[in-house]
């Protein structure tokens, strides 16, 4: 019993390398299912499609380099059912790494879906400021984000012909690794211009940002890569964040079973009158 | 001096905090406009502070190189990328520093496969610390902490697939503890964290609370 407490945490290591290796390799079909609050997002992009179809979508990256593998496929998830439905799509960055990652996503996707820069999308990169660009927004978006990336004037770009602040997008998404939405968005953007708002964020973040969703000032939420995976699922192209379920299924598995065997020593250490 | 260290900060700080906590609820066209102007100010102190980050940064790794201080390569390696990524910013694939970054080149290249898997890494390493803590430490000691462990093994099992494949009940549950104890306790705690993020504001701004400006409390 000893042993077991005390086990080498390398073994552990090794475990959880082997719960995220073989199902890498080794193709364990399991069956996705959406939850509600990853379906309420898709359904309020097909609403806006259908009853709000010209006014453009506000994504904003607030993401870095270190949640890449949990934020990226569902940045290509919603950037594609965007952009399958013929949606504006105006992108602003409010973490400075974000540029870098998320320009080349959306320059990719709108190639694939024929979308032309300008005038079916734009990218306006990152401005400092947190909140205080989020407040900007609300009163001017030519204010605030005066060029793009490019260098090209905002009233050069007509995908932003007739939206002068955030009330003027159908829908405003947050990517947000860390508390851009419960802190910036939601009280300087969301609360003050009462605008549909969604949001993706890491699934460590999920939980802080129920209240929300019940209020309804989230419309509604992906969470980390299982949320991705359930919108990738909904809208039938399987990613990255499909492929990642499996390792994660079995790896939740593996800790799972270390929990309970940390248990099973412990109550059987403290029936024998030891001390765990 | 004491009007400049003590009392004009002080009245900074009562002047823009009263005005900006006014306008938020005004829609009125100049309080608009106060508060367009106080957001971009925001936003310069914002950029300044990236200024003083990067200053401070330098200057501690300055410091470790020169004293030769343990881990002291470490600093190097720092100076060393830090000059990297800045030749590669103002090469800008060719394009020079005056013209907007360009999404190709070796700044964009290195970006992507250095910082971006090196970042993802350290961050996924965090997987295999949490199991091995999670084994450790993770025990049903009282009722409580029981509740606790069987709740967090239904949301483990009912956020991936795997649930829905043992029993169609466990991703229910899942939702069912996210929607209502979750919820729940992420308001009240919400409640609490915003209660006393006013209290202190108001601490600040009407002055009874001033260790912010240093010096003690006198």
């Amino acid at each position: 019993m000893e042993r077991l407490i005390n086990i080498d945490r390398r073994i552990i290591f090794v475990f959880v390398f082997l719960g995220v290796a073989i199902p890498l390799l080794v193709d364990i079909h399991l069956p996705i299912k959406p939850t509600p609050t990853v379906r309420s997002v898709y359904d309020e992009i097909e609403r806006i499609s259908i009853e709000d179809p010209d006014r453009p979508v506000l994504v904003s990256f607030s993401y870095g380099a270190s949640t890449v593998p949990e934020m990226v496929p569902m940045t290509r998830a919603i950037l594609r059912h965007l952009f399958s439905r013929g949606r504006k799509v105006v992108g602003i960055c409010l973490w400075p790494e974000a540029v870098g990652i998320a320009q080349p996503i959306m320059d990719e996707l709108a190639a694939e879906f024929g979308m032309k820069y300008g005038t079916d999308y734009a990218f306006l990169g990152y401005k400092p400021g947190q909140h205080a660009v989020v407040l900007n927004l609300g009163q001017s978006v030519a204010g605030t984000f005066p060029f793009d990336t490019a260098g090209t004037a905002i009233g050069d770009l007509p995908v932003l012909d007739g939206a002068k602040n955030l009330k003027d997008f159908s829908l405003v998404f947050d990517f947000a690794a860390g508390d851009s939405m419960e802190f910036w968005w939601i009280p300087f953007g969301q609360e003050k211009h009462r605008f549909p708002f969604a949001g993706g964020c890491t699934a460590v973040m999920a939980p802080d940002l129920y209240p929300f969703l019940q209020s309804k000032q989230l419309v509604g939420l992906l969470g980390g890569l299982a949320g991705a995976a359930e919108y990738e699922t909904i809208i039938g192209v399987p990613g990255s964040a499909t492929a990642g379920m499996e390792p994660q299924s079995v790896t939740h598995l593996i800790i799972i079973l270390f929990i309970l065997l940390g248990n099973t020593v412990y109550f059987i250490t403290r029936r024998r009158g030891g001390t765990v | 001096m004491l009007f400049l260290t003590r009392t004009l900060p002080f009245l900074f700080c009562f002047v823009f905090g009263v005005t900006s906590w006014i306008i938020y609820y005004v829609p009125h066209e100049y309080a608009q406009t106060i508060e367009r102007e106080f957001a971009l100010w925001l936003r310069l102190v914002f950029a300044f502070a990236y200024v003083l980050g990067l200053v401070s940064l330098l200057s501690l790794h300055w410091a470790k190189i020169r004293q030769r201080q343990a881990g002291w390569a470490y600093s190097l390696i720092v100076y060393i990328s830090f000059g990297v990524m800045m030749l590669f910013v103002v090469y800008n694939d060719g394009n020079g520093p005056f013209a907007p970054q360009e999404t190709t080149g070796p700044y964009q290249w290195t970006f992507i496969n250095v910082h971006v898997a090196s970042s993802a890494t350290m961050f996924s390493l965090l997987a295999f610390f949490i199991s091995s803590a999670a084994y450790r430490t993770f025990r049903a000691r009282t009722p409580e902490a029981a509740i606790l462990l069987v709740s967090a093994i239904i949301v483990m099992l009912g956020r991936v697939p795997i649930g829905a494949y043992i029993s169609d009940v466990i991703p229910e549950a899942m939702q069912w503890l996210m929607s209502v104890p979750n919820m729940a306790a992420k308001r009240g705690i919400l409640l609490g964290v915003s209660l006393g993020a006013i209290a202190t504001s108001l601490r600040i701004i009407f002055g009874i609370e001033r260790s912010y400006l240093g010096g003690g409390d006198d």
